[in-house]
């Protein structure tokens, strides 16, 4: 409880630090909105030329999209300290400076940094949820709209886990490594449609190693009633925590790592 | 001209340190070719279009081979700019439009360069469906080719257009993402321009976006006929100079009231 309030305590401290610069800080969020509104005109083109993607209609393409937007950029507002500022902390030796503090390293890299002009791309992915469910018709109820919040809070986790790559690479490489990029980013682009229009191998990667349709895919379609695998009902509620999975043995990975770190810095 | 001649020689040689970081690229780049490839197979599959798939296959490959063409900027530059450190260029006996032009031609050449050839050699080389198809016919390949060249010209006046606005408003963040997220939509990057609706196309392809990428690879699958290709070589031709000029007379009013940072 203590690490939340610190964690909490210093996100308030740098959203304060940040609004210091108000232009600034409206013009780039501007300029993420317009980002994210980007990438949804693609898909809104793609639906407009060729109607749907397998067995996914217009409506089920905006939710899944909007599903991914929101889980991403929560992840990168909130996480920003692990998908963004890791490996320039460890090329400049600034991470000597946490491990003499009595705190986890991880809670520490999380609480320096956050990201508050992703919340422009989270309302793109919002509106693109609520458009995505009145064209899919779906019929609300309190267990779908828990398996919501359990999938993006999960997903939360899933994609810190797979920054936590990037990470655990850097420590050993001190450069940062591009190649991780691919399970992140990649990630991101490929399942913003359901995983099942890939072939075989992607799918695979994309449900066992990097499990972001177990931890999306399964429970949106459930919630849009058109289940992925034909998987039973209550398997929706089990698959997310796929997620978590991933991200504890990244940080038992992360924790190893950290006993082969050497400073780079003077 | 001679100067900037070899300022473009040793950036060049200056990219190719960077083939560590060109390898990861280009398993990203693969990475994300596999994946759109993919995407636009199962569209395909649901609702054939006109235009054959092959061709929106060849576009995902040479989009992603090309990327590092795209969206490279000079970060010494900005550098410069942000910290004043540019007063040292101010004082060099050189055109500044020509070292600029010549630094950002370099990077983005070889660093193109270095990531292109093994990709297409990579795309060409997977089964048919999924990989790069072969030039609509030898003359289409040269006006292709040639087409690039001029793309990658009029991509340096654009870039050093953008510099000379960082210059004006100095935080560039907000201004860049905008310019950055234009190029990656009217560039065909994020979407080939093809599969836009056909009634935008003929707007957009007018546009300089449209002249970076898009021009070469359309007279590269034969969705330019071969006849077309001198119009469509003397458009890209035009806006490269055009911006030239442009990005000239702005560098020059940039000089004359010029506010240096940092101390």
């Amino acid at each position: 409880m203590d690490t939340l309030r610190i964690y909490l305590r210093s996100m308030g401290i740098l959203i304060k630090g940040q609004l210091q610069y108000p232009v600034s800080f409206f013009l780039q969020t501007l300029a993420q909105l317009i980002m994210e509104g980007g990438e949804l005109l693609a898909v809104i083109l793609l639906v407009d030329r060729f109607d749907h993607l397998n067995q996914w209609g217009p409506g089920d393409l905006y939710f899944f999209f909007g599903l991914m937007s929101v889980t991403f950029y929560l992840t990168e507002c909130f996480g920003r300290g692990i998908t963004g500022n890791f490996p320039s902390m460890v090329r400049s030796g600034q991470l000597d400076t946490l491990l003499v503090r009595p705190r986890g390293i991880l809670t520490q890299v999380l609480c320096s940094a956050v990201d508050p002009r992703r919340v422009a791309c989270m309302a793109v992915g919002t509106v693109s949820l609520i458009i995505g469910s009145r064209m899919a018709e779906i019929s609300w109820s309190a267990s779908k709209a828990l398996l919501l919040a359990e999938s993006v809070f999960c997903g939360f986790f899933l994609i810190l886990g797979l920054f936590l790559i990037e990470g655990i690479l850097c420590i050993h490489s001190v450069k940062s490594v591009e190649i991780a990029n691919a399970l992140t980013y990649g990630g991101r682009s490929a399942c913003q449609y359901p995983v099942d229009v890939f072939p075989r191998p992607l799918r695979t990667l994309f449900t066992v190693v990097a499990p972001f349709a177990l931890v999306m895919h399964v429970p949106a379609s459930h919630i849009l009633g058109k289940p992925i695998f034909g998987w039973p009902g209550w398997t929706a509620f089990v698959s997310p925590l796929a997620g978590f999975v991933l991200f504890f043995v990244m940080t038992a990975l992360f924790a190893r790592a950290m006993r082969f770190y050497r400073s780079a810095g003077s | 001209m001679r100067a900037c001649l070899s300022v473009f020689r040793l950036r060049l040689r200056l990219e190719t340190q960077y083939r560590g970081a060109a390898l990861g690229g280009i398993v990203c780049q693969i990475f994300f070719g596999l994946i759109l490839s993919a995407l636009y197979r199962a569209l395909y599959f649901g609702k054939p279009q006109v235009r054959p798939l092959a061709h929106v296959i060849t576009y995902v490959w040479l989009q992603q081979a090309f990327f590092r063409m795209l969206l490279s900027s000079d970060g010494d530059l900005m550098d410069k700019i942000r910290t004043g450190g540019i007063a040292y260029d101010l004082c060099r006996p050189l055109p500044l439009y020509g070292f600029y032009y010549a630094r950002i031609m370099a990077q983005k050449l070889m660093g193109s360069l270095l990531r292109a050839v093994p990709m297409i050699i990579f795309a060409a080389l997977l089964p048919g469906g999924w990989g790069m198809g072969a030039p609509a016919s030898l003359p289409a390949l040269l006006a292709a080719a040639a087409a690039l060249v001029l793309g990658l010209s009029c991509v340096c006046a654009m870039e050093n257009i953008t510099m000379a606005f960082t210059m004006r408003t100095l935080d560039p963040r907000g201004i860049q993402a905008m310019l950055n997220l234009l190029m990656t939509i009217l560039s065909g990057n994020l979407l080939p321009l093809t599969l836009f609706p056909d009634s935008w196309q003929r707007m957009i392809t007018l546009l300089p976006y449209a002249q970076l990428l898009d021009a070469p690879i359309r007279l590269y699958t034969g969705e330019y006929a071969l006849g077309q290709a001198p119009q469509v070589l003397l458009l890209q031709a035009g806006w490269t100079a055009a911006l030239i000029a442009a990005g000239c007379w702005l560098w020059k009013r940039n000089q004359k009231r010029l506010v240096l940072q940092g101390g």
